[in-house]
C-alpha cells in the first residue's frame, strides 16, 4: 500500500515537473523577432539534468517500542537524456544519509602483564553518528577517488579529524588503524551501512532507495544527500532532511534523567522501595 | 517483544530481561544472597554499558532488599546503632566509589577496574566458601561434631579508640572497624553494582563478633540505606540508572525469588554453600577469562565523557 502510494506520488510529481519544464522550453525556443537569423544552425544543447529527491517521512519518533525504521529516499531526474525505461545505463545515483556528528573516543587494547587493557586512545572531534550510502552501483565504479573525496562519499572519505593534540604521538599508520576501527565498529552496530546496489531506477527518470535505520540509531537530524552522476562527474545534487526525536515514555525518562538528575534519582529510589514493599505484600498474601 | 531502554539507549528483548531477573531472583532466593554479583556481569554480557549495569544494579538491589530488611526489623533482628555506623561509613564509601567511577570512565579504564574487582572479590570469597563448605560436608560424613564458634575472644579490633556500646549485639567496641567495613562495602556497591552482603556478613561475624542472630538484619539495614544513596549518586554523577531496565529486573527478580526460597528449603546448608561457592567461582573465572584471552577486537569506541582527559 505505502509503496504503491509513494510511487504514485513520485510519478505525479515527475509529470508536473516535466510539464513546467516543457512550457519553459517552448518560451525559449521562439527567438526574438528583430534579430537576424543565425547563419550557422547548431543543434540546441539539451538542458542540464537536475535531480530532486525527498524522504518518505519527515520526522520519526523514537519511543519505548522503537525497533528501527525503514525510510525511502526517492526522487526524479529532470531533463533525463536516458533512453526510455533505462536511466541506469546513462546515470548513476548515490544517496548518502548522514547523522549528526559527535565527538567520540576510540581506544586500543594491548596486553599488560597478562591482562588486556586500554593503552592508547584518540578523540575524534566529529564523527557522523550514522552514515549510510546507497548507490545504483558500487561507488568505486561510479567515480574516481577525487570526486568522492570532494563530496565526502564513502567510508574512506568520512571527515574524521583527531581533536586538539589527541593522537599527537601517533604515526600515520596508527591513526589510519584507529580510523578504520571506528568505521568497522560502527558497521558492526549497523550504524554505517553500505548498499552498493541500493538505488533502483524506475523508468527513465525515477529512482528509489530503501534505507534501514537500526534500533540503536542516535536521535537527531539526518541529512540525505542525493547525487546524480554522469560519466563519473556529479551533475546535480539535492539535500533532504528527516529528524529523529524521542517521544513517549522514552523521551520523558531520558530528558528527566539528564535535565533533573537529582529528582530522577530520588524517584528511582522511591520506585525501588515501593515496588519492593508491594512485592512483599503481594507474596505474603499468597503464601498466607 | 523488544523494549527500548532510555538510559542504556539500546533495544532489548523484554522477555529475555524478565527471564534474567527471574533467574537471578531464583538463585538469590535459593542461596539467600542479593544476587548483584550475578546480575551486573550478566547485564554486561548482554551488552548493557558497564556503567548503566552497575548504576541500575544498585536500584534493583534496593528493591529486593527492602522487604527483607523490613521483616528483619519487625522481628527485632536489627542492631540499629551498629547499622547507623555501617551506613555512615557506607555513604562515604559510596561517594568515593561513584566519583572514582566517573574519573575511570573518562580514562577508559572503568571496565577493566570493575573486572579486576570482580575477579579479586569473587575469587577470594568463592575460594573461602568452597573450602569451608567442603570441610563441613566432610566432617558431617565422618561423624565429627561441627566446631562451634568461640565467643568472648579479644582481637586487635578491641584495642581501637572511639568505643561505643552496641546493646543489641552485646558489644562494647570501637566504632572505627564497623565504619571502615561500611565504607568498604559502600565503595564496592558503587563500583561493582553489588549489595556487598557477601563481604559484610563474614566481616561482622569474624572481625566484629556480632551475634549471628542480628548479622543478617543489620547488614540488610545497611544495604537498603547505602543502596538508596548509591542509586541517587549514580543518577546525579554518572546518569547511569535506567528505571525501565530496573523495573523489568525487579518484577522478574521478585517472582524468581519466591520459587528460589521454596527450593532452598529442601536443600542442606552445606550443600547450598558449596553450590553458591561453585557459582561464585564460575562467574569469577568467566570474567578473568575475558580479561586474559586475546580479544577478537582490540579497538573500542565510546562517547566523550564530561570534559575528556
Amino acid at each position: 500500500m505505502m509503496r504503491s502510494a509513494i510511487i504514485g506520488v513520485m510519478a505525479c510529481l515527475w509529470l508536473a515537473l516535466n510539464m513546467v519544464q516543457a512550457s519553459a522550453q517552448e518560451a525559449e525556443a521562439s527567438p526574438p523577432p528583430n534579430l537576424p537569423p543565425p547563419t550557422v544552425v547548431t543543434p540546441p544543447l539539451p538542458p542540464m539534468e537536475t535531480v530532486e529527491a525527498d524522504i518518505s517521512t519527515r520526522s520519526l519518533e523514537v519511543t519505548t517500542g522503537f525497533t528501527g525504521h525503514e525510510i525511502v529516499v526517492f526522487g526524479a531526474i529532470d531533463n533525463s537524456q536516458a533512453p526510455k525505461d533505462d536511466a541506469g545505463s546513462y546515470y548513476d545515483v548515490v544517496v548518502v544519509v548522514e547523522g549528526t556528528p559527535f565527538p567520540i573516543v576510540a581506544r586500543r587494547k594491548s596486553e599488560v602483564g597478562g591482562v588486556w587493557m586500554n593503552t592508547s586512545s584518540i578523540t575524534f572531534n566529529s564523527v557522523p553518528s550514522y552514515y549510510a550510502i546507497a548507490s545504483s552501483k558500487p561507488i568505486e565504479e561510479i567515480a574516481g577517488p577525487a570526486v568522492l573525496e570532494r563530496h565526502a562519499i564513502g567510508f574512506r572519505h568520512i571527515k574524521m579529524m583527531p581533536a586538539g593534540n589527541s593522537g599527537a604521538g601517533l604515526k600515520d599508520s596508527q591513526l589510519a588503524a584507529f580510523r578504520s576501527a571506528v568505521i568497522r565498529l560502527k558497521q558492526r552496530k549497523d550504524l554505517y551501512v553500505l548498499e552498493p546496489e541500493g538505488v533502483d531506477f524506475v523508468g527513465r527518470s525515477l529512482f528509489r532507495s530503501t534505507i534501514a535505520l537500526p534500533a540503536n540509531i542516535p536521535v537527531g537530524p539526518l541529512v540525505a544527500r542525493t547525487y546524480l552522476f554522469r560519466d563519473g562527474e556529479v551533475v546535480s545534487a539535492h539535500i533532504a532532511r528527516v529528524t529523529l526525536h524521542r517521544a513517549g515514555i522514552e523521551r520523558l525518562v531520558h530528558n528527566f534523567a539528564f535535565v533533573y538528575p537529582a529528582s530522577y534519582g530520588l524517584i528511582a529510589v522511591i520506585i525501588a522501595v515501593l515496588s519492593g514493599l508491594l512485592a512483599s505484600v503481594l507474596f505474603r498474601r499468597k503464601t498466607a | 517483544m523488544n523494549i527500548y531502554l532510555p538510559i542504556a539507549e539500546m533495544s532489548v528483548n523484554a522477555a529475555l530481561l524478565l527471564g534474567l531477573g527471574g533467574a537471578v531472583g531464583f538463585l538469590s532466593g535459593l542461596f539467600g544472597v542479593g544476587g548483584g554479583f550475578l546480575l551486573t556481569p550478566l547485564l554486561i554480557f548482554l551488552g548493557v554499558p558497564t556503567s548503566v549495569a552497575v548504576g541500575t544494579g544498585s536500584m534493583q538491589i534496593l528493591a529486593s532488599s527492602v522487604s527483607g530488611a523490613m521483616a528483619q526489623y519487625r522481628r527485632n533482628n536489627v542492631d540499629v546503632k551498629m547499622g547507623m555506623v555501617l551506613v555512615a561509613g557506607g555513604v562515604v564509601g559510596s561517594f568515593i566509589g561513584v566519583s572514582l567511577m566517573r574519573i575511570l570512565r573518562q580514562m577508559g579504564q572503568f571496565e577493566l577496574f570493575v573486572s579486576l574487582c570482580y575477579v579479586t572479590f569473587l575469587g577470594a570469597v568463592g575460594a573461602l566458601m568452597l573450602i569451608e563448605s567442603v570441610g563441613s560436608i566432610q566432617r558431617q560424613r565422618s561423624g565429627q561434631p561441627v566446631p562451634t564458634r568461640q565467643t568472648g575472644q579479644h582481637s586487635w579490633v578491641h584495642g581501637l579508640p572511639f568505643k561505643m556500646r552496641f546493646h543489641r549485639s552485646k558489644l562494647y567496641i570501637s566504632a572505627v572497624p564497623p565504619a571502615m567495613i561500611g565504607a568498604f562495602v559502600g565503595f564496592m556497591a558503587a563500583i561493582m553494582g553489588v549489595g556487598g552482603g557477601f563481604v559484610m556478613v563474614p566481616a561482622m561475624i569474624y572481625l566484629l563478633r556480632v551475634p549471628t542472630s542480628v548479622v543478617i538484619g543489620t547488614s540488610l539495614f545497611q544495604i537498603v540505606f547505602v543502596m538508596a544513596v548509591t542509586t541517587l549518586l549514580q543518577a546525579i554523577e554518572n546518569k547511569s540508572v535506567d528505571v525501565v531496565l530496573a523495573l523489568i529486573l525487579i518484577v522478574g527478580g521478585v517472582v524468581g525469588a519466591q520459587f528460589g526460597a521454596a527450593a532452598g528449603g529442601k536443600l542442606k546448608g552445606e550443600q547450598l554453600r558449596f553450590m553458591l561457592a561453585a557459582l561464585v567461582l564460575l562467574v569469577c573465572l568467566r570474567i578473568a577469562w575475558d580479561l586474559m584471552v586475546t580479544p577478537a577486537e582490540i579497538f573500542s569506541i565510546g562517547p566523550l565523557i564530561g570534559g575528556g582527559l
